[in-house]
């Protein structure tokens, strides 16, 4: 089985301050493994280390096969002109979604496509309605995305990242700054990702979701994967205590299943 | 103190008057159109993080920004000459001067643009795999240039306004025209009411267009 992301001993240090102390982690292809970790245990870091928004400080990231970066003497260096084609091969979602107020949602969509990959127009035009449709908006396409709802743009982020067709998809903390009412229709997107095969490396707090859709669940800790598994095993049967803490924190208030019908 | 107001020779000399506006409008346009674009490579360099741009591009921004325009003016005209291996006229020493003072004006209006763009639109051109040409291009100036135009269009204001002092070195602009015309007709009160006439009806309609466009752009965002 080909692994599309290979993690060795990642290491990321912000001057002083060490954020990632050794990571191992491989990705398969159509896996979703979901991240979860107090704020400041490095787990946004560790995403964005990934696509190499952050440039790592030790350690060595292989994705579908090729080891990225150059070893000259002991270290690993990196060339932007290496980095900035690979980033075109892992999307990215961002919490704020990002989105290009210049342009329409469909304009969003197609700029990666257009600028970057140099499609032509009809293929352009293709994918934007393919993966417009795929995250349900279709019908906002010609819309700027201040007139779209935090949900819809998060969707239409979600639709930008897919138009590339990357190998890899990475979700940091996807619907942490929507309404309540909006994270339900960004997470359904996310699970029907999930279950059309795309690779997945997700960091979210919506322990549910990670329950649900995770084929591996990560905790991480002060830089480190205190535990890992299936989501059966971490989340409901945790054995480290730092585990168990953030568990605990999570659920102290919690509604019986709610009667709807 | 009474005076009769009597304009008869202002209008016999409106060809010369005309010269100097049309000068005036050439001087002011060459060195907005210059100064906009060495601006940007000036911006750029401060905006870099390498010294050997950002330093020497501060010290050209900081120099011209804290004196006054007036002296850069006589400067290139009266001093530049002496170590420069070129004739320089009034023109030219004119142009100079404000040229390279909107630039450096210009470069700081381009800088505050680019870094009002909120860095998460830097993030999500890279992450789409563009490098830092296209992010520039694509993404980050066309919302930075909409910011920006009303900051250029009061320097194209005040640019207009600072070509009179191309006069103290002869320029034939308008107001060097004027005072020409003034020592000839003895009609100071009258000529200099007519270009400060002729400046406002310039300036005033651009004037207010920015603050349209301003008060447009806030009701925007």
């Amino acid at each position: 089985m080909t692994e599309v992301l290979k993690i060795e001993s990642l290491r990321k240090s912000f001057s002083e301050l060490e954020v990632l102390r050794g990571i191992d982690l491989s990705l398969r292809k159509s896996e979703t493994v979901v991240v979860l970790g107090a704020s400041g245990s490095g787990k946004s870091t560790l995403l964005r280390c990934v696509n190499f928004m952050e440039i790592p400080s030790g350690g060595r990231i292989t994705l579908q096969g090729t080891p990225i970066g150059r070893e000259v003497k002991g270290a690993i260096a990196y060339d932007e002109r290496e980095l900035t084609p690979l980033r075109a091969r892992v999307g990215m979602v961002f919490q704020h979604f990002n989105l290009f107020p210049h342009m329409t949602a469909r304009q969003n969509v197609m700029e990666g496509p257009k600028t970057v990959l140099g499609l032509d127009a009809a293929e352009c035009s293709r994918r934007a309605d393919k993966y417009l449709e795929k995250v349900g908006l279709g019908w906002k396409a010609d819309e700027y995305p201040a007139q779209l709802s935090g949900g819809q743009q998060q969707r239409i982020a979600i639709a930008r990242a897919l138009a590339m067709e990357p190998d890899l998809m990475l979700f940091d903390e996807a619907t942490s700054a929507l309404d309540p009412e909006l994270v339900g229709e960004v997470l359904e997107t996310m699970k029907e990702l999930a279950e059309e095969g795309m690779t997945m490396l997700i960091v979210t707090h919506e322990l549910g979701f990670a329950y649900t859709v995770a084929d591996r669940v990560l905790f991480l800790s002060e830089g480190k994967i205190l535990e890992q598994g299936d989501p059966e095993t971490v989340l409901i049967h945790p054995k480290e205590e730092g585990t168990k803490n953030f568990l605990r924190g999570h659920g102290s208030f919690r509604l019986p299943e709610p009667q709807l019908d | 103190m009474e005076h009769n107001w009597d304009f008869s020779a202002v209008f016999a000399n409106k060809q010369l008057l005309l010269i100097g506006l049309q000068n005036t409008i050439v001087l002011g346009a060459l060195c907005l159109c210059l100064g906009l674009f060495f601006g940007l490579f000036v911006g750029a360099a401060r905006y870099s993080r390498m010294r050997a741009f950002n330093w020497p591009a501060t010290a050209f921004v900081e120099v011209f920004r804290n004196t006054p325009v007036l002296v850069q003016i006589m400067w290139f005209f009266f001093a530049f000459p002496i170590i420069s291996p070129f004739e320089i006229n009034a023109f030219t020493a004119a142009a100079l001067g404000l040229t390279l003072n909107t630039t450096a004006f210009s470069s700081e209006i381009y800088r505050a643009g680019i870094q009002s763009i909120h860095k998460g639109q830097w993030e999500a051109a890279k992450a789409i795999g563009m490098g830092y040409v296209q992010q520039m291009r694509r993404i980050i100036l066309p919302q930075a240039i909409k910011r920006m135009i009303p900051a250029f269009m009061n320097r194209a204001v005040e640019l207009m306004k600072m070509t009179s002092l191309a006069s103290v070195i002869a320029y034939g602009e308008l107001m060097h025209q004027a005072k020409t015309i003034s020592t000839i007709e003895f009609n100071p009160i009258e000529m200099y009411t007519a270009v400060a006439i002729i400046f406002f009806i310039m300036i005033y309609p651009a004037a207010m267009l920015v603050q349209r466009f301003e008060e447009q752009l806030r009701a925007r965002e």
